[in-house]
């Protein structure tokens, strides 16, 4: 019996290929899209899954704003005054640092130094090397797996030297395996603490000397409360800084850490759970749309199948074999789809993680947990497709399906088709609004009201301020330079920040301000307005008189409306009093994630770290080729290497960007599910009406009218479901754009732009059948009848 | 083998009620080979349907060997049916999908024979009807006349006590047609009670006995010698 279901669901397949396809690879498409939205969102939801993650927290600065970096003075108060605690540890974390071995040099990822304490609580996968010595001597390196081969291919590593920085010499003494992707802390070279003791000393009781990247964590004993710890903060402040009030050291667990959207200072921008929650949902559209199309597809067919059905009936079927029958037919076409889409997920999956900035990986589809999903997934699309689609088939009266060689449920049918083409055209609409929002959003982040030029600029880094000069000279003559401006950042760089009080304007407590130093071309080519006063010029480094440049958020604060009357007032900053020369229009210092704070503009030459070079882009490639000759020659130890700004600002962006390039695949690929579905759908109905549109011709109406015929009512059905989908489109993306502190207005617009676009996928999908069907010689269609 | 008694069906449409069967009463026993026959919208088919347990009547009664089934289940009726009648159409109503065996061998798998009976079960039939030759070939693959032996294959490989047949020779040539006859005049003579509708005279000459059919109600019965 089991074989003679499985011979005629293939050889159904086999009679109708092209419904089978549609289904198939709809399908297909779904469980990969599934899969692959599953690993992503695994991945992201399982960040500093650490084995003792449970009990790791990070130490942090709730002042004014919420910061992850606190002083490093903190950790060696905190092991003397909380002895109940099992560890507290700190790093000093870089983005990247320059690597000499031998005579190579590179430049390489995610450096810190660590205390000895860090590997306990982290506990790495160990390779070579001693965990609970490694870190203890100075000058020890930790290398993970993929830096050692880099370095030293397949010879050992242990014992060997490697230069950072051109300062410091380290011994390699343990090699781990790489982390995994998804860490807060990512982390490629670990240098023992021991080694920079002398350059930090001055760090190293100072509460309010805060480094970026300057971390710490502790770990609890099991079975203790986190609440103990919180508890005994404030005596900690008051015993050690003398601190009474508004500063607090909140423990952050560290599976927070990834999803806090209230903390500054982040080696990786946190993200908001819900974004993940939203793929998920679209995860489910896309086997809904796929089920939709399944049951769409097998009750149009209902009309084909239902002789079969009569035959059987008369022969003696029972219904509850004709539905194990119809479930078997599915059950074959899932699992086909099934084989088709685990593989399509492992092909993307090798792609996927360059193309989405995410770590994971094909292997994964091999876990037990991924295998167990990809079982769970198969029963629940094999039943929502097919136990509707086999209850109707199988109710059909022999009768009435022998005699007309129509079904009685039919009718029946038609109109739940109907709802369910309106439920796939509503999540296609939904879809789309969703990513024109994103769209629109990401577009709004990295153009829209910066306040700032970003075009052809590129940043360069200065290793010694002393030359600033002779390179300035040298950029000046070089062709293709257009300006050039030194400085401690870009208008969009990590901003120093400091304390300012305006006791006669009412700020008589501690704000906190940026401050940027800045040359006298800098207001220039970045294209700052002033709004009032004159802009930075420069001073000799013998001038004390402090003279600031400050932006209208500060101006305001102070609580002056009219910039003209904040020329000349007088601020604390730094506990130093200082005079404001001019005031500048607000531009975008840091995401858009945060409201525009206050910021100071200062000439100091010390403090030029950077230059920026504003580029002729007709040139550009030639022209950073000439730079970099010319930097190199000045600065020999040191590796060349610049950013262009516009793409430093798109990195603040980096999660949505992964979010937006996410959205608009997987809500492509539903669109497209639901398109075969409607591609099919169409078919069906042209093929059953062509004695209808044989006649119609026959009494003489033009091609166009037939067209027409076919789609008018899905126009009216793309109609209705702009009704379900404009309101739900509208509410869910209105609440994601709530997490930006600067963010579009959802405008009629999208809404537009969406149901036009909807009404043109249908078109395109319908018309070929509609024109095919029109076209047919009446007499042909008549004659088949 | 079949007593009907006062057997009403009625179509009813928003607009109007037509009566297919009034009040008819009819007799068949066990071994006779009977032709329905009468215009187009007399009640011959609907007859036929209700005769099979396809349909139910809505007034009166309908004993098969001696159990009323007028109000039975569709399940009892189709357990019924089953083990009893095979069916015969105009249309063949092969299954598209199926080999000649496949088809001849579905009311076995229905009824739960075993395998190996099956085989052997609808060989037999096959070789009987003559078309062993084709037991691989699908439906489209056969002319009109093999496709109606597979279907009468079908009909009897359960050997069921009654076979009701609608037009069997009506899409087929004299020459099919008469064979498709013959066959079923040697099932009769083997027992099998035969119930046919027809429109052809020359058809229901095979016959014992023609019931014919007016709106719904038996008009004549001749007995054919």
């Amino acid at each position: 019996m089991i074989k003679s279901y499985v011979i005629i669901a293939f050889r159904s397949i086999r009679r109708n290929l092209s419904y089978a396809f549609l289904n198939v690879f709809g399908l297909t498409l779904g469980i990969a899209a599934c899969l692959v939205i599953f690993l992503i969102v695994r991945n992201e939801l399982s960040y500093d899954n650490y084995a003792k993650a449970d009990r790791i927290y990070r130490v942090t600065l709730n002042a004014i704003d919420f910061n992850s970096n606190v002083s490093l003075a903190i950790a060696p108060k905190m092991r003397i005054d909380f002895p109940e605690l099992e560890q507290v540890t700190q790093v000093m974390y870089s983005k990247e640092v320059m690597v000499k071995v031998g005579n190579n040099r590179f430049r390489d990822n995610d450096f810190a130094f660590a205390d000895e304490h860090f590997i306990s609580v982290f506990n790495f996968n160990w390779i070579a090397g001693d965990p609970k010595t490694a870190l203890n001597e100075p000058n020890a390196i930790v290398l993970t797996e993929t830096l050692s081969h880099k370095y030293f291919g397949d010879a050992n590593p242990m014992g060997r030297v490697i230069n950072i920085e051109n300062q410091i010499n380290a011994k390699v003494t343990g090699v781990i395996k790489d982390l995994p992707g998804n860490r807060s802390l990512p982390l490629q070279m670990i240098v023992s603490l021991e080694t920079i003791k002398s350059q930090i000393k001055n760090n190293m009781d100072n509460f309010w000397n805060i480094g970026g990247g300057f971390f710490t964590f502790i770990l609890l004993p099991p079975n203790s409360s986190i609440k103990n710890i919180q508890s005994k903060v404030p005596a900690f402040l008051r015993k050690n800084w003398s601190i009474e009030k508004d500063v607090r050291l909140p423990m952050q667990p560290i599976k927070d850490i990834h999803f806090d959207q209230r903390y500054i200072n982040n080696v990786i921008t946190p993200t908001s759970k819900s974004t993940y929650y939203a793929l998920f949902g679209i995860a489910m559209l896309i086997i809904i749309t796929a089920c939709i199309n399944f049951i769409n597809l097998a009750t149009a067919q209902a009309i084909k199948r239902s002789k079969e059905v009569g035959v059987r009936k008369v022969l003696g079927a029972m219904r509850s074999q004709l539905i194990t029958q119809f479930m078997g037919e599915t059950t074959v076409l899932v699992l086909i789809a099934l084989i088709l889409g685990v593989s399509t997920a492992a092909l993307f999956l090798t792609q996927a993680g360059a193309w989405l900035n995410i770590n994971i990986d094909a292997r994964q589809l091999q876990e037990p947990l991924v295998i167990g999903i990809i079982a769970g997934l198969t029963i629940v699309i094999i039943l929502l497709s097919g136990l509707y689609p086999s209850f109707v088939l199988s109710a059909f009266q022999p009768v009435s399906s022998l005699k007309s060689g129509s079904a009685g449920g039919f009718t029946r049918g038609f109109t739940l088709r109907k709802g369910l083409v309106v439920s796939q055209f509503a999540i296609s609409q939904i879809l789309i609004v969703g990513t024109l929002v994103v769209a629109n959003q990401m577009d709004y982040f990295e153009n829209q009201d910066l306040g700032f030029q970003k075009d052809a600029i590129i940043s360069i880094y200065v290793p010694n301020e002393a030359k600033s000069e002779v390179l300035r000279q040298q950029l000046t003559s070089t062709p293709g330079v257009q300006q050039i401006s030194f400085s401690s950042g870009a208008p969009s760089y990590a901003n120093n920040a400091t304390s300012f009080s305006a006791p006669a304007y009412g700020l008589t407590k501690d704000d906190v301000t940026n401050v940027k130093f800045v040359d006298e071309n800098y207001t220039d080519m970045f294209g700052l307005k002033m709004l009032a006063g004159e802009k930075i010029r420069k001073v000799p480094a013998t001038d004390t008189i402090q003279n600031f440049v400050v932006n209208e958020t500060l101006v305001h604060k102070l609580g002056i409306m009219d910039p003209r009357k904040a020329v000349g007032v007088h601020l604390t900053v730094n506990g130093r009093d200082a005079t404001i020369m001019g005031v500048v229009q607000d531009f975008q210092e840091e995401s858009k994630h945060k409201k525009i704070r206050a910021c100071v503009l200062q000439y100091r030459a010390q403090n030029f770290y950077r230059a920026c070079i504003k580029i002729q882009p007709s040139a550009i490639t030639k022209t950073i080729d000439n730079i970099g000759k010319s930097w190199s020659k000045l600065f020999p130890d040191n590796l060349f290497q610049y950013q262009f700004l516009d793409e430093h600002i798109a990195s603040f962006y980096a999660q949505e960007q992964k979010v937006y390039t996410a959205f608009k695949l997987f809500s492509g690929i539903a669109i497209l599910i639901g398109c075969l579905g409607l591609y099919g759908l169409i078919a069906f109905a042209a093929s059953q009406r062509t004695k209808e549109v044989g006649i119609r011709k026959v009494l003489g109406a033009p091609i166009m009218s037939i067209v027409a015929l076919f789609s008018k009512e899905f126009i009216l059905l793309i109609t209705v479901a702009f009704f379900i989908a404009g309101p739900i489109g509208y509410y869910a993306m209105h609440s994601w754009l709530q997490n930006y502190a600067y963010h579009i207005n959802i405008g009629a617009g999208i809404f537009v732009i969406s149901i036009a676009a909807s009404v043109i996928i249908a078109a395109i999908t319908i018309s070929y059948q509609a024109i095919k069907a029109a076209l047919v010689n009446p007499v042909k269609s008549l004659r088949s009848e | 083998m079949i007593k009907i008694t006062n057997l009403e069906k009625f179509y009813r449409t928003e607009e109007v009620e037509t009566i297919a069967l009034n009040k008819l009463s009819i007799e068949v026993k066990t071994g006779e080979f009977v032709a329905i026959m009468g215009p187009s919208g007399c009640g011959k088919s609907t007859l036929l349907n209700i005769l099979g347990m396809l349909d139910d009547p809505d007034e009166g009664s309908y004993v098969f060997n001696g159990i009323e089934v007028a109000h039975f289940t569709e399940r009892k009726r189709a357990d019924l049916r089953k083990h009893n009648i095979g069916f015969v159409f105009q249309s063949f109503n092969l299954i598209d999908e199926l080999t000649v065996f496949e088809n001849v061998e579905l009311p076995l798998i229905y009824t739960g024979v075993p395998s190996a009976e099956r085989v052997k079960r609808v060989e037999e039939v096959l070789d009987k009807m003559q078309i062993m030759h084709r037991r691989n070939h699908y439906p489209q693959q056969l002319s009109g006349g093999q496709q109606q032996r597979v279907a009468i294959a079908r009909a009897v490989v359960n050997k069921p006590k009654l076979i009701l047949a609608d037009e069997p020779t009506g899409n087929l040539d004299s020459s099919n047609g008469n064979d498709v006859m013959e066959l079923l005049t040697d099932l009769n003579e083997q027992g099998t009670t035969i119930i046919m509708v027809t429109h052809s005279e020359h058809d229901a000459r095979y016959s014992h006995r023609i019931i014919r059919l007016l709106d719904g109600q038996s008009v004549v019965e001749n007995i054919m010698v």
